[in-house]
C-alpha cells in the first residue's frame, strides 16, 4: 500500500524561533515580580511590557507560549527588524535612521484589518 | 470511520508546544484531541480524494460561470473589484489551497459538502504538523495518514515559485489571532523550504504610498499570501487600492477566490449540478419547500448566524454579526455521531490536488471556532 502522509515533516522558522525563545531567562533578583522589557530595534530604549507578560503568563509556568509566538514573530520583519504595537514607537526605531525615515514617510498605514478589529474576529474560516 | 481511544499522554501539552502548537486548548479546554482518533478505512480515503477532487472540478466550472455571466450581485461582490477578479482568473493567478467541508452518513456511506473554505481555510498547522507528529508519536510508522500536506505544500510553492512576481513573498495576517499567525508562519515555513525569499507583515501595517503597496521598510509588496478575507478587504479603505496598484500585486488567495468562499456558490453549484450525489440542495432566498434545512448567512465565518430547521421547526441557532448581505437555504446534512459528539470532515486541496483531511467535532451540529480537532489513522 502507497503511504498517505508525509515522509518527514521538519520546520525551519517555528521551532528555531522558538528554540530562540526557550533559552533559559536571566534569574530575577526579585521573585515577587518579574519585569520584562523588550525592544525592536538594538538602538532603541526598553520598554516595560511586564502587565502583557503577566497576563499572557500560562499555567504551567514560564512565559506563556501566545506572548513568546507574539512577540518572537513581530521581529521578523526583515534587516530592520520590526514595528510592534506591543511596545512604545520609540522602543521600535531608537537611532535607526532607515526605520525612523519609513516612518516619516507620506506612506499610510492601517487601511486593512478594521474588521477584525471591530469584530475582535480571527481571519480563519 | 469510527472512534478510538488510547492511553492519554500527560506530557501531550508539552509535546505539542515544543512543536509551536499555542492555541491547542482555550480557557483550560483542549482544542486539540490528542488521546482519541477517527479510526478510518483506506477505502474511505479514495473516496474522500475523489470526491475532493471531483468538487474542485466543479467549482472551477461555477466559477467560470459566475464570471462569464457577471452574477456578482448574488454574492454581493462590489462593482469595483469585478473587473480585478476577472483579470485573476483569465491571468490564472497564483493559488495555493481550499478547504472542503464535508458530513458523512456512514450508514449511507454519503459524503455532502458543506461548504468550502477557499479563501482563508485554516487549520493547516494542526493537520499538516500537530497530526502527523501525533501518528509518529503514538503510531511510529506502522500506521498510516491521509497527510501529505506538509510535502504538497513545499511541491506547490516550488511550483508556483516562477510565476511569483518580484523577488519576494510577503505573508500577512492580523496581529491579535495566534492561530492566524500559527498558520501564517506555518506557510511561510513551507515557502522557504521551496526556496522562497519571505517576509512577514500585519495587515494592518501594510501601507499605501499612492503607487504601490509597501511594507514596513517601504519596499513595494509584488506578491502578498494574506490570510485576510477579501470580502473584508474590499470593504475596507485600502481595497480600492488593490485595482489603483500600479505594481499589480499578487495576492493569494486571488481575488477570483471571493466567488468560492461565498455561500451563495452553494445555490449556484446545485443549479448547475443538480441532484449531484456530493451537493446537499441549496437555494437562495427561501428553502423552496425543504422540510429541514440549514439557513446560513453569505459571508458568515466559522458557524456565525446559522440557523437548523428541522421539520419547520427552528431548533438551533447560532449567534454572529452576519446576514445583512443575505442568505442561503441549504438541506440540512446528517452528520456523523459518535457519543463524543458531532463530526465532520475538512479536506484539504493544495496546489490542485487533495492531500490530506482532518475532523473536527462539537457537541452540536454545527461546527464553530471552538469545535475539537481530532487526528485520524487509516487501518
Amino acid at each position: 500500500m502507497k503511504k498517505r502522509s508525509s515522509k518527514a515533516v521538519q520546520l525551519l522558522l517555528i521551532t528555531s524561533l522558538l528554540a530562540s525563545c526557550n533559552k533559559p531567562a536571566p534569574k530575577a533578583e526579585s521573585q515577587a515580580k518579574q519585569q520584562v522589557f523588550m525592544r525592536a530595534d538594538s538602538t532603541a530604549q526598553y520598554t516595560n511590557v511586564t502587565n502583557q507578560y503577566e497576563q499572557q503568563r500560562s499555567g504551567t509556568g514560564g512565559m506563556g507560549s501566545a506572548l513568546l509566538w507574539y512577540m518572537a514573530f513581530r521581529h521578523l520583519g526583515g534587516g530592520m527588524g520590526y514595528a510592534s504595537s506591543g511596545i512604545k514607537p520609540q522602543s521600535v526605531v531608537g537611532t535607526n535612521t532607515a526605520k525612523s525615515n519609513a516612518y516619516k514617510s507620506a506612506t499610510t498605514r492601517g487601511g486593512f484589518g478594521s474588521t477584525a478589529k471591530s469584530s475582535n474576529a480571527s481571519a480563519s474560516s | 470511520m469510527k472512534i478510538k481511544y488510547l492511553t492519554k499522554d500527560p506530557n501531550w501539552v508539552k509535546r505539542v508546544e515544543q512543536l509551536g502548537y499555542g492555541y491547542h486548548s482555550e480557557d483550560n479546554i483542549p482544542y486539540w484531541i490528542d488521546h482519541y482518533y477517527y479510526s478510518i478505512s483506506e477505502k474511505l480515503v479514495d473516496q474522500i480524494y475523489l470526491a475532493t477532487e471531483e468538487l474542485w472540478q466543479m467549482c472551477l466550472k461555477a466559477v467560470e460561470y459566475v464570471i462569464a455571466n457577471k452574477k456578482y450581485a448574488l454574492f454581493h461582490i462590489p462593482n469595483f473589484i469585478q473587473h480585478h477578479i476577472e483579470k485573476s482568473w483569465e491571468n490564472d493567478a497564483p493559488s495555493i489551497y481550499g478547504r472542503f467541508d464535508f458530513a458523512y452518513d456512514a450508514t449511507k456511506n454519503q459524503l455532502k459538502m458543506l461548504e468550502f473554505n477557499a479563501d482563508t481555510p485554516t487549520s493547516l498547522f494542526e493537520c499538516g504538523v500537530i497530526q502527523w507528529y501525533w501518528k509518529e508519536h503514538f503510531f511510529g510508522n506502522k500506521k498510516d495518514q491521509f497527510n501529505s500536506v506538509h510535502d504538497r505544500l513545499i511541491q506547490s510553492w516550488k511550483e508556483l515559485k516562477p510565476y511569483l512576481k518580484g523577488s519576494k513573498l510577503h505573508f500577512s495576517c492580523v496581529k491579535e489571532s495566534l492561530e492566524d499567525l500559527t498558520n501564517v508562519e506555518y506557510l511561510r515555513d513551507t515557502a522557504l523550504q521551496a526556496g522562497i525569499d519571505t517576509k512577514l507583515i500585519y495587515v494592518d501595517d501594510i501601507g499605501w504610498n499612492g503607487q504601490h503597496f509597501v511594507d514596513l521598510e517601504d519596499e513595494a509588496m509584488t506578491a502578498v499570501f494574506k490570510l485576510y478575507p477579501w470580502e473584508w478587504m474590499v470593504n475596507e479603505e485600502f481595497g480600492v487600492h488593490v485595482i489603483n496598484d500600479l505594481t499589480e500585486a499578487q495576492w493569494i488567495e486571488p481575488s477570483w477566490k471571493m466567488i468560492l468562499s461565498n455561500k451563495a456558490i452553494l445555490p449556484i453549484l446545485w443549479e448547475l449540478f443538480p441532484n449531484h450525489p456530493l451537493l446537499l440542495e441549496s437555494h437562495f432566498n427561501d428553502p423552496k419547500g425543504m422540510p429541514s434545512y440549514v439557513k446560513k448567512p453569505l459571508l458568515s465565518r466559522e458557524g456565525a448566524n446559522i440557523s437548523f430547521v428541522y421539520n419547520g421547526r427552528t431548533i438551533y441557532e447560532t449567534q454572529g454579526d452576519y446576514g445583512e448581505e443575505g442568505f442561503v437555504y441549504q438541506e440540512l446534512a446528517a452528520l456523523h455521531r459518535e457519543s463524543s459528539g458531532y463530526s465532520i470532515i475538512g479536506s484539504w486541496i493544495i496546489g490542485q490536488e487533495p492531500c490530506g483531511i482532518s475532523f473536527r467535532e462539537s457537541d452540536y451540529p454545527v461546527t464553530t471556532d471552538r469545535s475539537r480537532f481530532l487526528p485520524h489513522i487509516i487501518e
